[in-house]
């Protein structure tokens, strides 16, 4: 099979620009591979392709999204912001994924590894993700999912004050969720008999997930971590609470970091309780320092640290009781 | 050992979509044929098909596809289909309505299902065609479960959430009969409370065109003439699609949720002919022999039977095996036997063949009447020792044999009776 060869021997490989001019039998099989997207979608893709800016990018990959996402769900891409879950907000499978992938190298002219895929799990990370392989620029950190056990073993604070109960980070934000189960000791006083979740507790959450941040995605010096035991918190502005949380109530939240120079890293951080607001901070403020990776008590496993090599997770320091009552 | 019911019937067929029509078609003795228009050329000596009404299917991307309108299929489920993945998941939908099962009785582990197609070529070569010319990574994700066999099982087990016995069939033209066999068994075995028994073939060029090598394909351009089985002027099958489903339930099932059965599955034989590949054997004995085992496997004699559905597909050599079998194993009893093949009407459906036909016997059997064997004119010598009634007869059987045989000698008898 010469030909099987050769075709696969020429396949496209990621490049900066789009390789060849854009002739007009290009243009109809763009129109072909798009002729279920909107017309918005395959302007788009013409302007890309026949220019190699990388602005029209992003709506043709939302239009590729579109196209895929169940009509009742589409709504929901249109308002979006980056932060909603392919999987969870718009019923993408994997399957679905490579759907969207196949059209996308093809109408962009590119190649993706499934390797890279996995770690797309938002409309953002898949944004992102094109821009850079499109200008030729590293790719990001992937967004990394924190469950509850993990966040417990990487914070320096603990339960019964913490107040997370999963996250996700990824190198521009970190996203969290914590149940008001209504079993936390300052609700038996925070009031009598009406127990409310304080407005500077919520602020405390919002502080740990950008703590979170610093420790799991905030970019570091060659060598170096953030240390567990040097943040802090400095300050913050524009606070605003806008609703009574209770026992029951899941409260989402959100922080993006606007600001870091060392030793100070300032976020804007929010909370929601489903579609309505809860609590706004226009900043928050904390200090933090860097140690060298080596020394860096890693007391994670190995499931969060995968880039942990065998000399880190050697010397481990033996679980705390917490860890250990936690993976029992 | 429980005793096992057809409670829900399903047919997307060239005689009909639902089993008022294909009781109508089957009566009248209406034939589904028309010059197919795939095969309108020079080079294709083919022209006529058993055509399915109201789908369009001739496009590799499902979206294209057209179906009526009463059906409502999302995207998820429609991008993994074959074209007969459509015909039976709209089948299937029949069956759940005409047997009135709720979700949870479809979806729960005493609820299984059974199916059997010989997948798509037509998507298999178009995918494969596109793997060696765009590259492998190029190829659809999808393709490989909407084209291999066992498209049919995986699409509707999944659409369908089925949680019980699931399995496909590949004895091809013997595929479903065998399903429904082994439905039967699972349920007197008391591992499942239902079953669900499907056939399916696209029915497309894809599917068809290769047995011209065969030359096993009529080569007749009237439709009127083409499907003769049992006749001296036959020449070869007229292939067909489509979709059938059975829904086979317990006694308790059919006692619980309080439905009136179609009719009952008394119980199945099977035997190969050791013989050849794709010839059947010259004495039927394969044949003569699975008869026989449903016959003592379901304590019938011969002289109960009063119709067999026959796998007769007009072919030359096929339909002279079968009236060797049957003389073989009825015997004095033969005359009284009312012989048919409902093939006449409908084409080969291959794969789907057992279950299309099986139903078309449930619905003879609840509406009382024996199909007659439509197209014959001049009885071929060979077949002059069977009663091969003319016309539909206006009569209610009381146990109904229906035979089934493929490619290796494989032969599958099954019996039903009615109810009652």
């Amino acid at each position: 099979m010469p030909d099987a060869v050769s075709a696969h021997s020429a396949a496209p490989k990621p490049t900066p620009t789009p390789p060849k001019a854009f002739a007009p039998e290009d243009e109809a099989a763009l129109r072909e591979a798009l002729k279920r997207c909107s017309p918005s979608t395959f302007e788009a893709a013409v302007q890309y392709r026949r220019t190699g800016n990388p602005e029209h990018v992003p709506a043709v990959v939302i239009g590729v999204i579109e196209r895929f996402v169940e009509p009742d769900l589409r709504t929901k891409l249109k308002d979006a912001d980056d932060d909603l879950r392919l999987i969870e907000d718009l019923g993408i499978d994997s399957l679905t994924m490579m759907e969207i992938v196949i059209l996308v190298e093809d109408v962009l002219q590119m190649s993706i590894n499934n390797d890279e895929l996995r770690n797309l799990r938002t409309v953002g990370d898949v944004k992102t993700f094109i821009d850079c392989k499109i200008r030729g620029l590293p790719l990001p950190k992937p967004t990394k999912f924190i469950p509850i056990e993990h966040v417990a073993a990487v914070m320096p604070v603990q339960p019964p004050f913490l107040f997370l109960n999963e996250a996700s980070v990824s190198s521009t934000a970190a996203n969290g969720k914590y149940k008001i189960s209504g079993q936390e000791f300052f609700l038996q006083g925070h009031f009598k008999d009406n127990p409310v979740m304080p407005a500077s507790i919520m602020l405390e959450a919002l502080g740990q997930l950008a703590v979170l941040y610093l420790l799991e995605g905030a970019p570091t010096e060659p060598g170096k971590v953030v240390s567990a035991q040097m943040i802090f918190f400095t300050g913050c502005e524009g606070v605003r609470a806008h609703r009574v949380c209770k026992p029951g109530d899941i409260l989402t939240l959100s922080i993006k970091p606007k600001r870091m120079k060392m030793p100070l890293a300032t976020f804007e951080g929010s909370i929601r309780v489903g579609q309505e607001k809860a609590v706004i901070a226009e900043e928050i403020t904390l200090t933090y320092g860097f140690v060298e990776a080596a020394n860096a008590p890693v007391a994670i496993n190995g499931a969060t640290h995968a880039e942990a090599t065998p000399e880190q997770t050697a010397s481990l320091p033996s679980p705390t009781p917490l860890r250990a009552a936690l993976n029992a | 050992m429980p005793r096992v019911f057809i409670t829900g019937l399903g047919l997307v067929t060239s005689i009909g979509n639902d089993t008022a029509t294909v009781v109508r078609n089957l009566r009248d003795l209406r034939h589904g044929f028309e010059s197919y228009l795939p095969f309108q050329k020079p080079e294709i000596p083919v022209k006529v098909t058993g055509t399915i009404k109201g789908f369009t299917t001739d496009s590799p991307d499902q979206e294209d596809w057209t179906f009526p309108a009463r059906y409502k299929i999302k995207r998820e489920l429609l991008r993994t289909m074959a074209p007969h993945g459509l015909f039976a998941h709209c089948a299937m939908l029949q069956a759940v309505e005409d047997a009135q099962l709720a979700d949870a009785d479809i979806s729960n582990p005493q609820t299984g299902l059974y199916a059997a197609s010989g997948g798509s070529p037509y998507l298999t070569a178009y995918h494969h065609e596109r793997l060696h010319k765009l590259g492998v990574m190029r190829c659809s994700p999808l393709g490989i479960v909407a084209s291999i066999v066992g498209t049919l099982n995986f699409n509707l087990v999944a659409g369908f959430k089925i949680q019980g016995s699931s399995c496909g069939f590949s004895s091809a033209c013997a595929s479903s009969a065998h399903a429904i066999g082994f439905a039967f068994d699972d349920i007197s075995l008391g591992r499942q409370h239902r079953m669900f028994v499907v056939g399916g073939e696209d029915g497309n060029l894809d599917a068809i065109l290769p047995f011209a090598g065969m030359r096993t394909l009529s080569l007749q351009t009237d439709p009127n003439l083409a499907s003769r089985p049992f006749d001296a002027g036959r020449d070869g099958f007229v292939g067909t699609g489509g979709g059938a489903v059975l829904v086979l339930e317990s006694e308790e099932e059919v006692a619980r949720r309080g439905v009136k059965p179609y009719a009952e599955v008394l119980g199945w034989g099977q035997a190969s002919d050791g013989y050849n590949v794709a010839i059947s054997h010259p004495e039927g004995s394969g044949s003569a022999a699975a008869m026989s085992n449903a016959l003592r496997a379901a304590r019938v004699s011969p002289a109960e039977v009063n119709y067999v559905n026959a796998h007769a597909t007009s072919t030359l050599i096929g339909d002279i095996s079968e009236a060797k079998a049957l003389r073989t194993v009825f015997q004095e009893s033969l005359p009284r036997v009312a012989v048919s093949s409902t093939k006449a009407l409908t084409g080969h459906g291959l794969s789907l063949a057992g279950a299309m036909e099986s139903a078309f016997c449930a619905l003879a059997l609840r509406d009382g009447f024996i199909p007659g064997c439509a197209h014959l004119a001049n009885v071929a010598p060979e077949c002059q020792a069977l009663n091969l009634p003319r016309a539909t007869e206006n009569r209610q059987a009381s146990i109904v044999m229906k035979n089934s045989s493929g490619f290796g000698g494989a032969n599958v008898a099954l019996l039903f009776k009615q109810i009652g």
